[in-house]
This record gives C-alpha cells, structure tokens and sequence, in this order.
C-alpha cells in the first residue's frame, strides 16, 4: 500500500537522520558548554584559537588534504578513463590493487610505502600526501567507478572524436563533464580523509591537525569537543563549497533565441 | 533545404580485419556511389559494424584501401575525415543542450559564432526539433535524442553519413516514423550514406541498394527488390524474406523435385549434382492452397493461423517435415480452423537449393 510505503520511508529516513545528527547536535551543545556546565558561551572555541599550535597544524591539514585531492584526480582520472576505454579486460586487477589499502595493516604501509619513496620526498611534510592518496584509493576509485559505468564513456569519446574533436578537448569538454559527480565524489572522499587522517601520520611524526587535536584534548575536554564540533564544521564548509563551485553551470550555452537564419 | 558539399564516393578495396583468430572481414570490396544510401544487412558478427567502423576510422583494417572520393583514408585521423557518425547506444553528450551538442562538432572546427548558431538553426529545422534547443538529452525520448545525433552528425556537412543501427533502441512505432525522416533527410541533402542493420525490413525499407553479409564477406549487394526474388546465394534467401527449407531431389535438367512437384532451379543454384539430395528453399508467398484433385498438391494439417492484416500466415504440418508456412490472403483463408486438413502446392517459377 502506498500511504504505509510513504510512511515507512518516512520513518527510516528519521531514524537515520536521528541517528546521524543527534550525537552532532549533542557535541554542539556540549561544546558551546561554560567550564563547569553551566550556562553556554564561546569560552570552549575562544581557548582553541588561543592553543599554540592551532593555526600551523590546520594550515598543514588542509593544504595537504587539497594537494591529496588534486594528485588524487590527476592520477586516477586518467587511469580510470583509460582503464574503461583501452584496457577493460584489466579492470578486475586494478580493482584488486586499489583494494589493497584497506587490507594492508597501516604500519606495513608506512614503513614500506616510507622506503620506496624518493628520498627528496622523505624528509618532508609532503610524503604524507602520496600515502593519502594510497589510503584513499578504495574510496575514490569505488566513485569514478561508479560515475564511468553509468555513461557509455567509448559512445562519449566515438562521437566527439568523429565529429572533429581532438583528444584534449574530449576530456575536457565531453569525459570529464560527463563523470562530474564521480569527480567531486572522489575528491571529496580524498580532501575529507586526508583532513581526518591520524594513525599514518603519528606513525610517521608529523604534525598535522589529528595529531594536534589529540594532544590539545588531553588539556581540555570540553575544548576537544569543540575542536571536533570545528572540524566537521569546516569539512562541511570545505565540500560545500567545492560542490556549488563544481556544479555551477557554465554561462556561456549556446542561445538561439532571436536569431535570423535564411 | 541546400544540398551538402558535393557528394563522394566510398569505396572499400579488399579490406580484411582480424580480432585474434577470429575473422571480421575477409576480403571485404564495397562502393557507395555519389548521394546513395547502402545499408550492410546481416547476422550478428557477420562484420558489417567493424566495416562501418573502419570506415569512420574508429578500427584499423588489417590490409585493404578505404577511399572516399579515390583518397586513400586508411592513415587519416577519426577526428579528421569529416564524417557523420549516428550510434546504435544514445550518445549525445549529457552535459550539454540539444543545441550545445549539434554545435560540438562546428566548435571543434572553430567556425566562427555566427555561422555555427545559423548552422544549428538549420539543423534544428531539418529534424523538427527548433523547440527543443534548450533542453537536455535525459529531457528527450529516444527518438529526439537520435534525431539531434542525426542533426549533429549532418551539421558538420559530413562527406560521408554513417548509421551505425541508429534505430535498434527505438520502439516499433518511432523507429519506422525516424527510419522515414531519415530517409527524407537523406534524399533532400543528397549525402552518401552507409548504414548498418541486422533488421532486414528496416534495410530493404530505407536503401538503395542492400549489401548482405556473411562471415566477413559481401554475400549479394542489389537493389531491394532483386535481393529478395533473385537471391543469389542460399544464405542470402534464408536470411532476407522468410524461406521454407524443405528436403529435395535434383533429378537432372535444371529441376528439382521437391514435395510431389518437378520445378525449375533458380540459375544461381550451382555445384549441384543431380540425384544428390538437397534442400529447397521456397518462400511462404510461393505457396498456394489448391483443391485436392491437383495433382500437384500435397496435403497437410493446418496447426496455426496468424492474422496478419491483408495476410494471413498457415503453419502445415507434414509427418517426417519442418512446418511449412504459407502466406495466403486472408480473405481466402476466412473459413479455415486449426485441425482442417488442407491441400497445397508450390507456384514459383523456379526455386533455389542448396547442398545439405
């Protein structure tokens, strides 16, 4: 029956919704909380902002998370395209590969992925983002997957090629347009994991947001709580702002209206 | 309506194309000539689309010349040979509007804005769909969505049209009223085209001349008409038109003796010995109900009977034989019932066979 179809559906999203927000709901109000749990105030988000070290460490965090994004477009975009276009019949081997990350321990990886990166590299901040990008795999290779399946990218690429157009302007014009949400998917997957991503770099001695966090919430637990409050907020803010930017439409579409023809 | 650029002629030259061990085309000899429509007719992987394909420049043959217009194409980038692809799959691009996408190919040649927008236009008029510019192609039906790839293949002002089974995701109804404006379209614009089909009705509807395949080769290529009474192959009768195979004796003389009846074989039936048995391939229209004093008939039991509008189709059972289909006027065959004992013979003037 339709009404109780509507209403169970009706229920379940509740229920999730429920169960999603009210503990986010419950660490705002804790978080905005006076020492001592009386009364509300900033008090919890001013001491953050005072804690040395708050600034650099969240600089760091996103300036990795946006170059993990970027790398992880640049390479997996291009493989991902390839791989559907050219070499479907290794599609199952690169499934497997971009899986190894979850099964991978994550200390195997750092030590190894740590010895077999160029030395120029290891010494810096900026290792971090290759092991992102591999920590991050799973992820954003399940998201262009699943945008190319959805489009018959070799029908996309057949007809712009024969209609004149040269390799360069079907990626940019038809292909990439054409698996847009598997993009923002992917790099929102990527930019959100670096940001959030602890165990690799405590491993490895780097100081980025998580591990400052940890530290800061030994001093202050009601300051901790904001510090996660603030965190979800600007991953919040961060995708928000790359989906409008990323779905905002071109204005330049080709309008008819008004035009004589002979 | 002006004619697009002066029409070309398409000629393939022993063009052979392998995927492994599998041969694709074997040796494969095709002209189109100037304003003509031929569509390839065949079974699946019979290689009519891997032709279509190498002519457009999407595969590599093997050996062979592929000329337009006596150029060699073979070398020639897909992006560069000015031909206009229509797909079997929707393929306009999602992210861009009717319009958008009939321009795509006119920007990739860096037309200048004026003329692309009275390009389109005109486009847009010669497949009725001026209304629809601003929409997007998830907000068309099949059939729009494959009259704008039609719009934007011919905007480019193609040499050469391709139809890769552009009507195969249609239903019924559309795609008989899409294969007619194609058709139409053809016809106002003059443009070579080469079409690919497995459906013979849509092929025998829409060209000039059909082109039958058969496991790589050009089998028979004529008019429409010429293919269906003058096969000239066996396989080229079983598969365009309905046949009935039915057991039969060469018995010397040109004839063959096939149900009670003696009938002449049809010139294109050769390296056929006499008293070797064969198989008779006799169309459902080449058989008529007779009375039982004929002497020429045969009796069966009538086991089905389609309506079919102006025709009716019998299906005659015969102990030891496949079902023999008739076609009959269905004004003749009002009165008969399933289970009616029925008498018929063969009335063509003469029948192809083939070695068992």
């Amino acid at each position: 029956m339709k009404i109780g179809r509507y209403s169970l559906n009706a229920f379940t999203i509740f229920l999730a919704g429920t169960i999603f927000f009210l503990p986010l709901l419950a660490a705002a109000e804790f978080s905005f909380r006076k020492p001592g749990g009386k009364g509300h105030s900033f008090t919890n988000y001013s001491w953050l902002l005072q804690q040395e070290g708050f600034l650099p460490a969240l600089g760091t965090s996103l300036r990795l998370a946006v170059l993990s994004g970027a790398l992880n477009l640049i390479l997996m975009v291009p493989t991902m395209v390839v791989l559907n276009l050219k070499a479907k019949r290794y599609k199952s081997i690169v499934d497997f590969i971009c899986i190894l990350p979850l099964i991978i321990p994550v200390v195997s990886l750092a030590i190894g992925a740590q010895v077999s990166m160029p030395e120029f590299l290891q010494n810096t901040e900026y290792e971090l983002v290759f092991f992102f990008v591999i920590v991050a795999l799973p992820y954003t290779y399940r998201a262009l997957d699943s945008a190319i399946s959805a489009v018959d990218i070799k029908v996309l690429v057949e007809a712009s090629r024969s209609l004149g157009a040269t390799w360069f302007a079907t990626i940019i014009k038809v292909i990439i347009p054409a698996i847009r949400s598997g993009i923002i998917g992917s790099l929102f997957l990527s930019f959100a994991l670096a940001i959030g991503e602890f165990t690799l770099t405590s491993l490895l001695h780097w100081d980025t947001f998580p591990t400052w966090t940890v530290v800061a919430a030994q001093q202050n637990i009601l300051g901790a709580i904001a510090i996660s409050v603030f965190s979800f907020a600007l991953a919040i803010f961060a995708l928000t702002l790359v989906g409008i930017l990323a779905a905002r439409k071109k204005n330049q579409n080709l309008v008819l209206e008004n035009e004589e023809v002979e | 309506m002006a004619k697009q650029r002066a029409s070309s002629t398409l000629k393939l030259e022993n063009v052979t194309r392998s995927f492994g061990t599998t041969v694709a085309l074997d040796g494969l000899n095709l002209t189109v000539q100037p304003g003509e429509l031929v569509a390839l007719l065949g079974p699946s992987g019979c290689g009519k689309t891997t032709a279509l394909r190498i002519v457009a420049g999407l595969e590599t043959a093997d050996s062979g010349s592929l000329l337009v217009n006596d150029v060699r194409y073979n070398d020639t980038a897909v992006n560069d040979r000015d031909m206009g692809m229509v797909f079997q799959a929707y393929s306009l691009f999602p992210n861009m509007t009717v319009a958008e996408n009939i321009d795509y190919g006119l920007r990739a040649r860096k037309m200048d804005l004026p003329k692309r927008m009275k390009q389109v236009r005109k486009m847009l008029q010669l497949v009725d769909l001026e209304e629809k510019s601003t929409r997007y192609p998830h907000q068309l039906s099949g059939g729009q969505q494959q009259r704008v790839a039609l719009a934007r293949a011919l905007a480019i002002e193609p040499t050469v049209l391709l139809l890769d089974e552009p009507l195969s995701a249609l239903d019924a109804q559309v795609r008989s009223q899409i294969r007619e404006e194609i058709r139409a379209i053809q016809l106002e614009l003059g443009i070579t085209t080469l079409f690919v089909t497995h459906d013979q009705e849509e092929a025998m509807a829409i060209a000039d001349r059909v082109g039958v395949m058969n496991k790589g080769k050009l089998e028979q290529i004529d008019k429409p008409t010429v293919l269906y009474n003058e096969p000239a192959t066996p396989f080229v009768a079983s598969f365009v038109g309905q046949a009935n195979r039915l057991p039969a004796t060469i018995t010397g003389k040109g004839n063959v003796k096939v149900l009670h009846q003696k009938i002449s074989l049809s010139r294109h039936s050769t390296d056929l010995r006499d008293g070797l048995p064969v198989e008779a391939l006799i169309r459902p229209e080449s058989i008529t109900l007779t009375t039982e004093n004929d002497d020429e008939a045969t009796q069966g039991l009538l086991v089905s009977k389609s309506f079919l509008g102006p025709l009716t189709k019998l299906g005659v059972a015969l102990e030891g034989l496949p079902i023999i289909h008739i076609n009959s006027q269905s004004k003749d065959v009002k009165s008969l019932e399933i289970g009616d004992r029925i008498s018929f013979k063969i009335v063509a003037d003469e029948i192809m066979a083939q070695n068992v």
